[in-house]
Parts: structure tokens; sequence; C-alpha cells
């Protein structure tokens, strides 16, 4: 239980939605949730070779005199310790830094918008440089806290869908959910993401946890997503392919975001699993 | 696409994996001419900003014009860019000191326009603060760009850093000096070269864009011993000085931070004060250049009370700007005072002791100069070359070192910290390479934490204790509850030994009897600072690691030791 997950906490009915989620999560891999409560709406996430600001929207420094209340009497409810971070060091006085050496962190799917923006399709800029640059997994919760009840691990062959795959195991192992796998043959056969899979070592593992490879043959991959259960919290890798073959093939990331309304839990390039 | 990669990743280029000197000065080149061309860019458009605001001066109004500025350079960095911080230099030493050197992109643009705004309209600023961050910023983002490491990264913001101030003075010792001596902060031929070569390339952009002169012009002036032994009396008033706008611009930063409304509001009522200001002393507005010039060629008339005067209105300007929220640097205001200093001085000298042959004003102007700005950055060196430099003044170079030499020693004596660092210093932020604050920042609790204990229940009778002891190797055992699983205490071999020898007692002392549970405990987020602070206070030699109520590990000070030598190893191996 020394695993953590960063959430920032917006004092509103949608943050109360987000946090719910956090806990939820927690409560299923093992991790206790870190609440940090802005206090201004920015903040600098230094990480390894990238600096992001975070410019929040103003809603998150609603009613700060019961923010604190608010999201201890959710935490404590779902059976957690509360814990909230305060930041050590400040960039300048208005400019604090959040660390970034958690195991996971909880972000709506934009943090810098009005909330009405928020919808599918649209992963805020400051959202996707965070995936970008995060050791981290980042879990995008959905609008509305909706328990999941499996987990969908989206694979596609690429360094990136190795790690996710890694992460679903851990999180399929941790919570004893089963797993799925996703896969969409794209220009070659099965087999050889059956290859891949074993050239990682990872046949044993996906013996022990998975519970289907589902692969999809239908060139559409939209279409295809429907086939994922509602209630699953999606697995995959993020921008692990260059801007150009983005551009040009279109991304899956792109796609499962636009189109499934369940929580995605996204391992970004620099992603490096925990044990 | 492979050549893509290959083209972000130079590290892996074969050249550069021989010796990577070699790519810092490939990359100084670039960053040393991107932060010069940003310092052209900005002595431009403050050329050109002065120029189109230079009809409206003979106006009643005038005086609104820096409160417009000061108010829209907030605004853009507020509103626009949101960068949400000070002037820039500390913000790059802090980055330096704690992230090895990572500065946001946006950085190296906003300062320009914000500073071209706020020292445009007549706030009283130096654009040199703001190329210096710019400079960084475009340094830490091509490292980044590039995937350079942290210590690479570092050298390539002191290359832009470098590059900016050589440009803007068409100075490249003094540009090579700033950087080490105040930015980096270590002097090592692997962050010296680089620079050096960012220096130089800065300074040559500089000059086939705007032509090669030096930025005040070059004057003889004839030194005896009398006006070498009468410096040591400007360093004190120089010294003073420094202190007096340290102390000022800190005190208006309070003042402003206790006045309600929006941040523009703010910087609009300083620029207001300023124009008041200026409209009986136009010597207090914008970067004051020519009034430096003027100072130093000896044909600045006014008598020892006005130019007094003057030196006072600058200093408060300066402060009324920067600590009411406009944007820019001190190097600048710091020329004028020192020069309005000097003067001050020389004249001070021709009333009280008029039959002496004293050396010429522009000599004092100079003195004064290196003065302030030793003074206010607490960097000697940078004062000297750079007085030089944009003077041509090689010949006053003992009064020069003097005059620095005493001006640090003083100002350091009274503020112990630079005007840059002195918050940093305070809020335990100024971490230079090689200090023991700087390695102990770069290790923290997790990674020392010591997993392999075996934990035992407080029920546990102390027959069963002895057989775990026999087959562990540690001195120390947390105890956690039966039930819950949560920390209770921990026992230490010591504790059992009253015990050992007495077998009547294995099957009558249970481990909660004996566990010690005034312990004192380490968080994984702690400090590891104040971990060992913790460990010295209490003579400690382990603590436990507990979150959550639970036992997470111990930590040791045989492994931070370890793990200390480890890493000063890594950061000095260079």
């Amino acid at each position: 239980m020394d695993h953590q997950l960063l959430h920032i906490f917006r004092n509103t009915p949608v943050g109360r939605e987000t946090l719910l989620q956090s806990i939820y999560f927690c409560k299923k891999v093992g991790a206790s949730p870190v609440i940090y409560v802005p206090k201004s709406t920015k903040f600098l996430m230094y990480f390894e070779n990238d600096v992001v600001q975070i410019d929040l929207d103003s809603s998150y420094l609603t009613a700060p005199e019961t923010a604190v209340a608010h999201a201890t009497e959710l935490v404590e409810a779902g059976g957690l310790n509360v814990a909230f971070l305060e930041p050590k060091h400040y960039t300048a006085s208005t400019l604090p830094d959040i660390p970034t050496t958690f195991d996971y962190m909880c972000c709506p799917r934009s943090v810098s918008d009005l909330t009405s923006k928020i919808g599918l399709g649209y992963i805020g800029p400051r959202v996707r440089r965070i995936v970008r640059s995060a050791r981290f997994p980042v879990l995008i919760t959905s609008s509305v806290f909706k328990p999941w009840k499996s987990i969908a691990v989206f694979f596609g062959g690429s360094a990136n869908a190795i790690n996710a795959l890694r992460l679903g195991f851990q999180i399929s192992r941790v919570s004893g959910m089963p797993l799925d796998v996703f896969t969409q043959v794209e220009n070659s056969s099965p087999e050889s993401y059956r290859q891949v899979v074993k050239d990682e070592n990872l046949e044993e593992e996906m013996d022990r946890y998975v519970n289907d490879w589902h692969f999809f043959e239908n060139k559409v991959f939209e279409e295809n997503l429907y086939d994922v259960p509602h209630d699953a919290i999606v697995v995959l890798g993020a921008f692990g392919h260059g801007v150009i073959r983005n551009f040009v093939f279109g991304s899956k990331m792109e796609k499962i975001q636009s189109t499934l309304s369940n929580s995605l839990l996204i391992a970004g390039p620099n992603y490096t699993s925990i044990h | 696409m492979r050549v893509l990669k290959l083209w972000r990743y130079p590290t892996n280029w074969a050249i550069f994996r021989l010796d990577d000197r070699l790519l810092l000065i490939l990359m100084a080149i670039i960053v040393g001419n991107c932060s010069g061309v940003a310092s052209v860019i900005l002595n431009r458009s403050l050329l050109a900003m002065s120029g189109w605001l230079h009809h409206f001066r003979s106006h009643w109004w005038v005086f609104v014009l820096p409160a417009i500025g000061a108010a829209l350079s907030c605004l853009f960095l507020e509103k626009i860019v949101k960068e949400g911080a000070g002037h820039g230099v500390p913000e790059v030493i802090y980055s330096v000191s704690r992230y090895g050197g990572l500065l946001r992109f946006r950085s190296s643009f906003s300062r320009l326009i914000s500073s071209c705004l706020t020292i445009g309209t007549g706030g009283s600023a130096g654009p040199e603060a703001p190329v210096v961050i710019s400079g960084a910023a475009i340094g830490s983002n091509i490292a980044k760009y590039f995937s350079l490491n942290d210590r690479q990264r570092v050298t390539l913001v002191g290359c832009g850093a470098a590059g900016a101030i050589s440009s803007i003075f068409n100075a490249p010792i003094a540009g090579m000096v700033f950087a080490i001596e105040v930015i980096v902060g270590e002097w090592k031929s692997v962050n010296i070269v680089p620079i050096a070569i960012a220096s130089v390339a800065g300074t040559e952009i500089s000059r086939i864009l705007q032509g090669n002169q030096i930025p005040f012009g070059h004057h003889l002036f004839k030194i005896d011993l009398l006006n070498v032994f009468a410096c040591l009396g400007l360093a004190v008033l120089a010294a003073a000085a420094s202190i007096l706008l340290t102390r000022m611009l800190r005190s208006m930063h309070t003042i402003s931070h206790k006045v309600s409304g929006p941040l523009w509001l703010r910087a609009a009522i300083g620029g207001c004060a300023v124009g008041i200001i200026g409209l009986f002393l136009p010597v207090v507005l914008g970067e004051g250049y020519h009034a430096v010039e003027a100072l130093i060629g000896g044909r600045y008339s006014q008598g020892l009370v006005f130019v007094a005067l003057a030196s006072f209105a600058k200093i408060a300007a300066t402060a009324l700007t920067l600590g009411w929220g406009g944007s820019g640097g001190i190097f600048a205001p710091c020329l004028v005072i020192g020069s309005l200093v000097g003067v001050t001085y020389h004249h001070f000298l021709s009333v009280i002791w008029s039959s002496a042959l004293w050396a010429n004003e522009g000599y004092y102007a100079l003195l004064g100069m290196a003065g302030l700005i030793s003074g206010m950055l607490q960097a000697p060196l940078t004062g000297i070359f750079l007085i030089i430099e944009i003077t041509g003044g090689y010949e006053v170079i003992l009064p020069l070192i003097l005059v620095s030499a005493v001006t640090t020693t003083l100002c350091h004596y009274i503020e112990p910290a630079s005007y840059y660092l002195k918050d940093l210093v305070e809020h335990g932020h100024l971490l230079r390479p090689g200090t023991d604050a700087r390695v102990l920042s770069d290790l923290n609790v997790p990674e020392l934490i010591e997993r392999d204990c075996i934990i035992v229940k407080q029920n546990m009778l102390l027959r069963d204790f002895i057989h775990i002891v026999q087959k562990s190797h540690r001195n120390y055992f947390p105890v956690a509850d039966d039930k819950t699983g949560n920390f209770l205490g921990i026992i230490h071999l010591d504790d059992i030994r009253p015990y050992l020898f007495n077998p009547v007692m294995y099957d009558a002392v249970f481990l909660g009897q004996i566990m010690n549970t005034r312990v004192e405990v380490v968080h994984p987020n702690d400090d590891l600072l104040e971990v060992l602070r913790k460990m010295d206070v209490k003579g400690l030699f382990s603590m436990p690691v507990v979150m959550n109520n639970r036992f997470v590990g111990l930590i040791s000070k045989a492994t931070i030791l370890d793990q200390y030598r480890k890493e000063l190893m890594v950061q000095t191996s260079h």
C-alpha cells in the first residue's frame, strides 16, 4: 500500500465525480490518494526532461473554505486515509512545484478548460503534456463515476503497447479484476501480435491474467470499439509515435478516447512500470 | 522516420559518442546565436518604441505612459502567457539549482515582450534580465528538444545567459563571467568552454546585426594615487546605494502586495509614480543609457545636490517599477545609479577638497557603475569585466577591482545574499553544484528505504522472536498490530538483552510489552535534510519509514552515506 495517486481536487460536483473515480481506483489497486487542493490556478510539474505548467480552470478554486472538508469526507467514506499535498517548493510565489514522484495521477479530460467543454474526443493540452512527460500512468476519468468491473487493454504491438499490457497485468494482479486484451489487426496476422508477446516473455502473464484476447478484423476501428465492455477501465499506451506518423495514419489513442466513454488509464512514452 | 529520430538524439551520433564536449560546443553555437538574436530583437524593439513614443513626451499627460506600459506588461504576463513569475534571473538560478535547468518554453519570449512594454514606455528597468531568461529558456528548450541530460542542459542554460548578455552589451567576457559566476555557479572547463563559445556567438550576432561598437564611448582618465585611494570612499557609497536599492525593491514588493486590486492596477500605480518622478527628473525614465553616456563623458552639468537627488530618484523609480509589478531587470538601473553615485561622490570631493587634482567625473561614474553591479549581484568579476568592456576603459582596471572587491565585501557583510539570491537562500533553494544541500536534494527517502525487515506482531512471545532474530541480520524489528497491520513500535536488539539470559522470561514476555512505542518516524515524502537533522538531534542511526500507519521500511545513516557518496561522485565526475 505504498503506491500513491496524485489527485488535483476540484470542489465542484464534477470534481466530486473525479475524486470518486480516484478513490475507487485507489481501493482497487491498493494505492493511497494524495490530494492537492490548489490555492492558485497555476502550478508547475518538473518531469525528467520537461517542465509542464498547469493552468487550471478557475473552477478549481471554487469555495476553498469547504474544499478540504469535502475531499476528506469523500476519501474517508471510501475507507481510505486522506493525505493532502502541501507544496514545499515554489518557482515563484504564486507558482508552486508539484512533485512528480507519484505512481499514478488522476485527471479529468481537461484541467485548463471550462468543464462545459469537456466531452468525448477532447483531451486538454495540459493533460496531454502530463501523459507525454510522466513516468506514471494517468487515469483520465469518465465524466460520471461508474465502478469498473474489468480491465480492457488495447495492444497494438508497439513498445508503448507492451508497457500498457504490463500495466494491465499489474492492475489485474492487485485488483483481481478480469482482463481482456483488444487488438486491431492491421496489415498482419494475429500470430504476429502473439509473436511480439512471446518475444517480450509475456506469455506466462498472458496465460495467467488474460481472460480473452479479441482480435478486431473489421477495418473500421471505431465500430469494433462497441465490443469493449462499458464497465471496464481501458488501459492503453499513447504518444508512442511521432507527430508525422500520427498525422498521416491517425492515432489509435485519439480514436479510442473520442469513442469510448470509459475511464482510461494511459501509459505515456516515458512511463516506467512500478513493481 | 529513423533519420528524424536520429536527429532528435544527437548524443547517439558516432562523433558525439567519442566526446560529448563536442556536442555541447555545437549546441553552444546554436544557443548563443539564438539568444543573441533575442537580445537584438529586444534592443531594436526598445529603440523603435522610444522613437514612436518620443512625440508624446511634450504632453502634460506623459506621466501616464509608464503606467500604461507597466499595466499592459502585467496583463500580458498574467493573462496571455500566464507566466506567474518574477523578473527572471532568480527563476533561472532556481531551475539550475533544483531541476537541472528546466525552463518553460514561454519564458523564451514572454519577458522580451513584457519588458519592452515596461521599459519602452518609460519604466525604470533594464532589458538585461529579460534577455537572460529568454536566452536561458532557449538553451533549456534546445537541450530538452535534443534530449540532453541535466548537466548538459544546465550548461546550455548558462550558454543562453552568456550569449544574451554578450549580445546586448557587445561584451563577450562579461557575458561569460556572468553566466558562470551568477547563473551556473561552477567554474569547470566542462561549463567554461561551451559558455565562452556561446558568448562569442552572441557577440558576433550582435555585431553583424547592430555593428561593432562599445555601448558607451571610451574616455581617457588621468589617474594618480590620490584618485585610486579616493575610490575606497566611493566603494562605501556604492555599497550603501546597493543596500538601499535592494531593500527598497523588497519593501516596495511587500507594500504593493498589501494593496488590494488586480496586479495590473498595482503595476499601473507604480508606473504612474515613476512617470510623475520623470516629469521632474527625466533621467529616471527608461533604461537610462543616454544618461550614463553623458555622465561618463562629463557632460552631466548638474550640481552636487541635483545629482544626489537624481540618484535617490532613480533608486525609488526602479523600486516602484519592479516592486509594483513592472517587468525588467536591474542591470541598467544599476549602471545609471552607479554612475550618478560616482558623479555625486566626485562633486562631493570637489567641494570638500577643491584644491586637489581629482580625475574627471567620468572616472568616478565608471567606478560607481562597477560598484553597484558588484554590490547588487555580489559578483565582482561580472562588475569588473562588464565595465571594462562596455566602456573600453582598461586603464581604470586597478581602482575598478578595488571598488568591486570592497563593495562586494561590504554588501555581503550587510546582506549575505545578493538581490538575485536572497529569496532563494531564504527558502533553501540555492543549491550550488557539489554542495551538501545539492547532493541531498537529488536523493529522496523512497530510494533509500531498506525493505528487507522482518515485521513482528505485538502478541508474539519472546521465544518465537528469538528464533526470528537468529535468522535475521538486522538489529531493528518493526512491530505491527495483529489485526490492522498498523505500525505500533520498534524493537532493537538492546531491548531484549535483559531477558536473553533468563529463559524463564521467554514464554512470559510479549513483544508488545517491550517494544519502543515512542519512535520518531519518517514519511516517504519527507526531505532527506530534515530526516538527517532528526537523526542528528536524537542520536539515531536508523528510523522507520511509515505511511498510512503502515511500516514501509527502514532508513539508516549508513545507507544515506553510501548513496551520498555515489551521488557526489556523479555530480563531480566531470
